[in-house]
């Protein structure tokens, strides 16, 4: 692989494209200007300690959190009974039904809010933060059951029946068989489903009613050029936030492949 | 071999058939399988021996007909109360338990203490010879290690009766033919009747009091393994156990419990009636072993028939020589095993021969 220096550069500038502009983030975060450029001025936690400060910030962060860890625990859930279904039983129509739970990952997402957004009005329900749930529960519940899905495939039948065969019913083998062995599964779609929702806007700038969400509230804040270098401070929490996320979610997937002795088949990490 | 017949009925099978969807799996079983017996179910892949397997187990729910445990009927009975445990082909070794916790499953309803527990498990464990396994994580076990867990796991709970899938199968040969061994001990040491499902006839023969031979659904025979050995009920059944010469023949005739037919390069031979099974309306052929086959060597006589031959191909074995021979100036050619004992030289391709046989050791399939 010498006789690639093309290949190389555009390595390194997809890379470069996809970090650079992340990797910004803290660097003025932690600069003394109210101007978000170069160069440099000096280090600040100012900005740090004005985000802490922000009330209505607050509000946002907390409903934001709300909200992710419902949606991502009901999609998980719903998640579960549907791939559990698809995977294990035959049933009329099953093909179309499923195709029907999976089609919202490639439904824009804005005809899916407006119709939503028409529905509830004309059914006169309050837009709140429960529309927002039951709005991103529709756009994460796909996700759920893909993941899920492949979960409850690696899982041989055999041993259920083991289970059966030593005198557990259905339901006590669900909870020390089937449950054990797909709690990677689980974990991670509970992950991928609370990040989809933590900074989804679209749903959450329609069905919120302008109610703080973390996502709509930064977006609102970046008219104001002063509030920048204070958002960007809150960006790189978010981002450490992920990172510590994401890495508790690949200790729990390696810790659950080799307690079930499985290979490692790749992963997020 | 153990005579069984006096043994009680453990299971029965009356007219049992499994559809799944259009495909007929099951062809109308029956039989019955002595309580204590070593019972097998021997057939190519495909023919339904898992199915059957699983009707009793209570995985799979039969079309229509009767499968009745120790005279119970099982058509309400669902698999998790049932008197059968089963050694999966898989093992279906849960993989995020330890090994003792996998042996002691069964035991999580029992009323007995913690320690009584523990020492039915580390009992189960001494009796597939794993003891002091119990700590060790499941998936850190060799295939020979896991197929002995789950069936201290199956034996722990003392069913009336297990099943194995095929559990020797995933084995390599020396690891095979050392458990074929260990399982026959173990069935005479706990008395239960084992249920054993396998493609291999020669593991069949070697471990079974009796025998259910499966084409296509249906038990083409059931007996004994020499019974199924010496007198097989069907072509099918004698060229898929062993090696069979078939020789083509024709009827001469047919009086009281005689036979008299005419066999291609054996000349005229009358045949007891218990060598002719029920006729299944086939071209008529005469089927026999290779060892029934005898080569005369100098001025030796056969005891009873002899014919001429030329060897056609020699295949040596160290033990054994195996002979392909054209009989009397015919296009027929049987196949011969011959000890390799001191002073018997192996013979050359093209050689004229003299093969003794005998007319008892046929078999006449029509
Ligand atoms: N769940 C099932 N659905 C449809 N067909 C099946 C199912 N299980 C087995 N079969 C079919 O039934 C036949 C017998 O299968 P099986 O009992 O597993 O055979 P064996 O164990 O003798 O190899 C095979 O042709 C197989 O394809
Ligand atoms: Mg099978």
């Amino acid at each position: 692989m010498k006789k690639a220096p093309i290949l190389k550069g555009y390595t390194l500038f997809y890379l470069l494209f996809l970090y650079g502009p992340i990797l910004l983030l803290p660097i003025f975060a932690f600069n003394d200007s109210k101007v978000v450029a170069f160069p440099l001025k000096g280090l600040t936690l100012n900005w740090f300690a004005e985000m802490a400060a922000d009330q209505n910030l607050r509000t946002a962060a907390k409903n934001s959190l709300i909200i992710a860890f419902s949606v991502s625990s009901i999609s998980t859930i719903l998640g579960i009974f549907a791939a559990r279904a698809s995977v294990r039983y035959n049933f009329p129509g099953k093909a179309p039904i499923m195709g029907m739970i999976m089609l919202p990952l490639v439904l824009p997402e804005m005809i899916v809010a407006m119709a939503l957004l028409v529905v509830l009005l004309s059914l006169g329900i309050q837009l709140s933060l429960f529309t927002v749930i039951v709005g991103q529960v529709l756009i994460c519940t796909p996700f759920a059951v893909a993941i899920l899905t492949s979960a409850f495939q690696s899982l041989d039948r055999s041993l259920e029946e083991a289970s059966l065969d030593l005198g557990e019913t259905a339901v006590s083998t669900f909870r020390l068989i089937v449950l054990p062995l797909v709690m990677p599964g689980i974990m991670a779609s509970f992950l991928i489903c609370f990040t989809i929702s933590f900074d989804e806007f679209i749903i959450a700038n329609f069905l919120g009613s302008g109610k703080p969400i973390l996502s709509v509230y930064i977006f609102g804040q970046f008219r104001f050029p002063a509030k920048v270098p204070s958002m960007l401070a809150l960006g790189t929490v978010l981002v450490l936030f992920s990172i510590i996320l994401l890495g508790f979610a690949e200790y729990m997937r390696r810790r659950g492949i080799a307690k079930a002795g499985g290979k490692d088949s790749g992963g997020l990490l | 071999m153990t005579t069984t017949d006096d043994r009680p009925t453990m299971i029965e099978f009356k007219d049992v058939h499994k559809y799944y969807g259009d495909y007929h799996a099951l062809r109308g079983i029956n039989g019955t399988i002595k309580a204590g017996e070593f019972f097998s179910l021997l057939g190519p892949s495909g023919c339904g021996k898992t199915t059957l397997l699983r009707t009793i187990a209570g995985f799979e729910d039969i079309s229509s007909g009767v499968i009745m445990i120790d005279g119970k009927d099982m058509a309400s009975v669902a698999a998790n109360t049932r008197p059968t445990n089963m050694v999966f082909q898989s093992y279906a070794i849960f993989p995020h338990m330890s090994v003792e916790e996998n042996v002691g499953f069964g035991l999580r309803k029992d009323p007995r203490s913690k320690d009584e527990k523990a020492a039915a498990v580390a009992e189960a464990l001494g009796m597939v010879g794993l003891k002091g396994f119990g700590k060790r994580a499941a998936h850190a076990l060799s295939g020979g290690q896991r197929q002995r867990v789950a069936l201290a796991r199956a034996l722990i709970l003392k069913p009336k009766v297990l099943l194995l899938d095929e559990p020797l199968s995933a084995l390599d040969k020396k690891m095979r033919e050392h458990m074929q061994v260990e399982l026959i001990k173990l069935q005479r040491q706990v008395g239960i009747t084992f249920i054993l499902v396998t493609h291999d006839q020669e593991e069949a023969l070697v471990m079974s009091d009796r025998i259910a031979v499966m084409f296509d659904g249906e038990i083409a025979q059931l007996a004994d393994p020499e019974t199924l050995y010496r007198r097989p009920a069907t072509k099918k059944v004698a060229d898929f156990i062993g090696t069979m010469n078939f020789i083509p023949a024709t009827i001469l005739s047919e009086a009281g419990d005689k036979v008299e037919i005419e066999a291609k390069g054996l000349g005229r031979v009358a045949l007891d009636i218990a060598q002719a099974p029920t006729p299944a309306g086939e071209d008529p052929v005469v089927g026999l072993r290779p060892e029934t086959l005898t080569l005369l060597y100098d001025d030796q006589k056969a005891p009873e028939r002899e014919t001429e031959g030329v060897i056609d191909e020699v295949i040596y074995f160290g033990d054994m020589t195996y002979y392909d021979v054209y009989l009397g100036g015919t296009d027929v050619e049987v196949r011969l095993s011959m000890r390799n004992v001191p002073g018997r030289p192996v013979l050359d391709v093209g050689t004229k021969v003299r093969v003794a046989w005998s007319p008892s050791a046929l078999v006449l399939f029509r």
